[in-house]
């Protein structure tokens, strides 16, 4: 079984199945770049700002994802906390044009950051500074430093900026996201194995 | 209580490319969604009062941090406000600009509307002498003039005013140019805020109270621009006001908190329309809310001294601030379920009071000068303090913070100022003398009739004493068996039996539980002998509880008291009231379970 799953990693046949959690203020843009990953005919024209959270499925990269899409809201940010468990990945959308709440941004990135479900693992996370084109756009490098990004040690991370509206940008990042969890998911296993291993050895 | 680790505000980093200058105060601050796109922009009034040009203002549109726009105000502005005016989608706010009599109307930040308060009718002498000047000669105007002085100057007219203090050459010209213009004297809006028509929608349609330096007070239906409702602040004249609160909804009843420049606070209600005073500073006022929680009054005043009144002007609670307040805003954090109040003290403290408690505060560099909260951009909890240089600082409410008063704290807090509060307690003993009329009367009535009013004080006294003592007898004599017949509790019987011949004797008391399940507790025997015939070294003795079954017994040590010469119980004594009166009481009941009289045996005589 273990060769046949080898295997399966080398050719790439099985398909993955990841959770991924979409996390972010309100009017950042989660849904709309949930929403552009989706199947063209299943894109919805009109965005409103969710209520609760919604689970959407995609397949991209040749894997399955299943995203849930948080809403950002400040009375249902408390609902992020119950999704760290079983989450492989983090998208963190940023309104790169809102300078006004970028404290807000931080303070709820560590508040995540520092949630006992997620600080000791190694979750990739993944930034988006969003509505790129907007003219008072913060550059990544700034809002980087802004956010204090260089402090996260433990966990892998990577910020790009996009335009959810054209999709500019976001492939990049998820392409980055998906590899990490691959990488996280094999190391994981070979971890296993080689304890496995170590037992029948015994 | 705040923790001293992570401040309840975030500090939103104003960037330093461009320091955000703003000179204003918190009733030219509002927040709108002038542009009908969901982002809450932040609209206020720059007053520029530099030295060597004339002041003026500018109505200024930020958006997040940045200035979006500018536009010039045609005078000082003293308040201003966002309401919605009708229900039509999509709704569109209407920025209320009060500017000297008047009030400008914005749409879209265009002029809309120029609404002026309805001036007040002259003096029937004015008038007359208005109607002279023009056509007499300008010899007899001195003599007319004179007429007008007399009258108070603050109730003529502004062009009489003016024409008053203009020299005999330039009066010609003046009464030539204003000579039909009609006399009538027009009130400056001093304070303007807005109210909820209904309070049923999230924006709703509202209409405007304005206050009037003549002491009037209207409310405006910004439709049609009628005046919907009229009152005086008070009776008399000399009340003006100067900071106005509201709360509720106008087409359900609605109270208005007025607040005048010699510290008087007053009271409008939609029923009538005349003020009603309930309270007076010695001091002028600083702040005036009607928090719309427990329809409280908080105020802040020159003394250093945050105050809460009930509506009727009684005092509530107050604090000793350590500086002068300068501003006081309410903070209504509906997720919470609290309404906290802010107070900005000089030297850039800001406390947030959650009623007299305070559960937190901050420092800026400077005195807070003005202060707006609400929700701004695309956050709901956003507090906007310009300081008095204009330095514009934004401050965010953490989604995970709690509010909690600290009762410990606050003792201890209240322990350390206690020499602090004797202060308040005395300056509020002397601020208000209660010396009502009755009580005048009385202190005179009692000086003349001082016998009589002595003897009828005795009476009243002894009459008291002996219904207490009625009261006594009644509640001993209505538990008089040995069994209790209390139902609430577990019925317990008591027997006595006395031992000894005397002078010395025993007393043995059996309690006993007929309960079969319930145990009796918190039992109590309390003995009473007259003193003159029986002394006991114990009266009184708590019962462990007894349980169902077991018989309890106790015992007393019964001295009968004996003539020192002849060694024979004193003459008072007969076989009638040779008694020792046996209470079982439970504690924390005042009428005994079970009251019972023992009949002493006669003492032997002690060799």
């Amino acid at each position: 079984m273990g060769m046949l799953n080898n295997l399966a990693d080398l050719i790439k046949v099985k398909k993955d199945k990841m959770t991924i959690l979409v996390l972010g203020l309100n009017n950042s843009g989660k849904s709309t770049i949930v929403n552009h990953f989706k199947k063209s005919n299943e894109q919805s024209a009109i965005m409103v700002p969710t209520v609760g959270f919604l689970v959407e499925q995609f397949y991209t990269m040749g894997v399955s994802i299943k995203a849930m899409d948080m809403s950002g809201a400040t009375r249902y940010r408390n609902l992020w906390e119950h999704q760290f468990k079983n989450c492989q990945g983090i998208i963190y959308v940023i309104d790169s044009s809102d300078r006004m709440r970028f404290v807000v941004v931080k303070d709820e990135l560590d508040i995540v950051l520092q949630h006992p479900d997620l600080c000791n693992r190694t979750v990739p996370i993944l930034f988006y500074g969003n509505k790129s084109d907007l003219e008072d756009s913060l550059s990544n490098v700034k809002i980087a430093a802004a956010l204090g990004l260089d402090n996260i040690k433990d966990k892998p991370w990577h910020i790009c900026s996009s335009n959810a509206i054209s999709g500019e940008g976001l492939d990049e990042g998820v392409q980055w996201l998906v590899q990490q969890i691959r990488f996280a998911v094999l190391s994981h296993r070979k971890g296993s194995k080689s304890k496995n291993n170590a037992k029948s050895n015994k | 209580m705040a923790t001293a680790l992570t401040s309840n505000w975030l500090h939103v980093d104003i960037g330093e490319e461009t320091p955000l200058l703003l000179s204003t105060l918190s009733s030219c601050m509002t927040l709108s969604d002038v542009q009908c796109d969901g982002y809450m922009r932040l609209l206020a009034a720059d007053i520029s009062l530099e030295e060597d040009d004339e002041p003026s203002a500018k109505l200024k549109v930020f958006r997040g941090l940045k200035l979006k726009q500018e536009q010039s105000l045609p005078g000082i502005p003293t308040a201003i406000e966002s309401l919605y005016i009708d229900e039509t989608e999509p709704k569109t706010p209407v920025i209320a600009v009060a500017i000297a009599e008047s009030v400008l109307f914005y749409r879209h930040m265009k002029p809309y509307f120029k609404y002026t308060v309805p001036a007040l009718d002259a003096e029937e002498l004015e008038l007359e002498v208005w109607r002279k000047l023009p056509v007499m000669k300008a010899e007899t105007h001195d003599e007319l003039l004179q007429l007008l002085k007399d009258v108070d100057h603050a109730k003529l007219s502004r062009k009489t005013q003016r024409l008053l203090q203009l020299s005999g050459e330039e009066r010609e010209s003046f009464i030539e140019t204003h000579k039909d213009s009609p006399v009538g004297r027009v009130g400056n809006i001093v304070a303007m805020c807005c109210l909820k028509r209904v309070s049923s929608s999230p924006n709703p349609p509202s209409h405007l109270v304005l206050a009037t330096d003549t002491g009037r007070v209207f409310v405006l239906e910004p439709q049609g621009f009628n005046l919907v409702y009229q009152a005086r602040t008070c009776s008399y004249e000399t009340a003006v006001p100067s900071l106005i609160s509201v709360h509720g909804t106008y087409e359900t009843d609605f109270c208005i908190v007025v607040g005048t420049r010699n510290g008087g606070v007053y009271l409008l209600r939609k029923a009538n329309n005349e003020g009603q005073e309930i309270l007076k500073m010695s001091t002028a006022l600083t702040g005036l809310l009607l928090l719309p929680v427990d329809q409280t009054i908080v105020v802040t005043t020159m003394e250093q001294r945050y105050l809460c009144y009930s509506k009727r002007g009684k005092l509530l609670y107050q604090v000793q601030l350590e500086a002068q307040p300068v501003c006081i805003l309410p903070l209504m954090l509906a997720h919470l379920g609290l309404t906290l109040v802010a107070v900005a003290l000089q030297g850039g403290v800001v406390k947030f009071f959650l009623q007299r408690y305070l559960v937190d505060e901050f420092v800026l560099p400077e005195t807070v000068a003005a202060m707006l909260y609400g929700r701004m951009g695309m956050e709901d909890h956003v507090l906007t303090l310009t300081t008095q240089s204009g330095e514009m600082f934004i401050k965010i409410l953490r989604r995970v913070t709690r509010f909690e008063t600290d009762v410990v704290a606050a003792a201890a807090a209240a322990n350390k100022s206690a020499t602090k509060s004797q202060r308040i307690a005395d300056v509020s003993i002397l601020d208000k003398p209660k010396k009502s009329s009755i009580f005048v009367e009385q202190a005179a009535r009692e000086k003349l009739k001082a016998k009589a009013s002595y003897g009828s004080f005795q009476v009243e006294l002894w009459r008291l004493r002996h219904t207490a003592a009625r009261a006594t007898i009644d509640a001993i004599n209505s538990s008089e068996s040995t069994i209790s017949g209390d139902l609430t509790h577990a019925p317990v019987k008591l027997s006595a039996e006395v031992c000894g011949s005397g002078p010395a004797f025993r007393l043995y008391l059996t309690v006993q539980n007929l309960s079969t399940f319930k145990m009796a507790s918190n039992l109590v025997v309390l003995l009473h002998a007259d003193r003159r015939h029986y002394t006991m070294s114990q009266s009184m003795a708590r019962l462990p509880s007894v349980l169902p079954g077991i018989p309890l017994r106790v015992d007393f040590e019964v001295m009968a008291v004996l003539d020192p010469l002849d060694k024979l119980p004193p003459g008072s004594l007969t076989p009638d009231n040779s008694q020792i009166r046996v209470m079982l009481l439970k504690t924390g009941q005042s009428k005994p379970l079970i009251a019972a009289a023992v009949a002493m045996p006669q003492s032997e005589a002690a060799f």
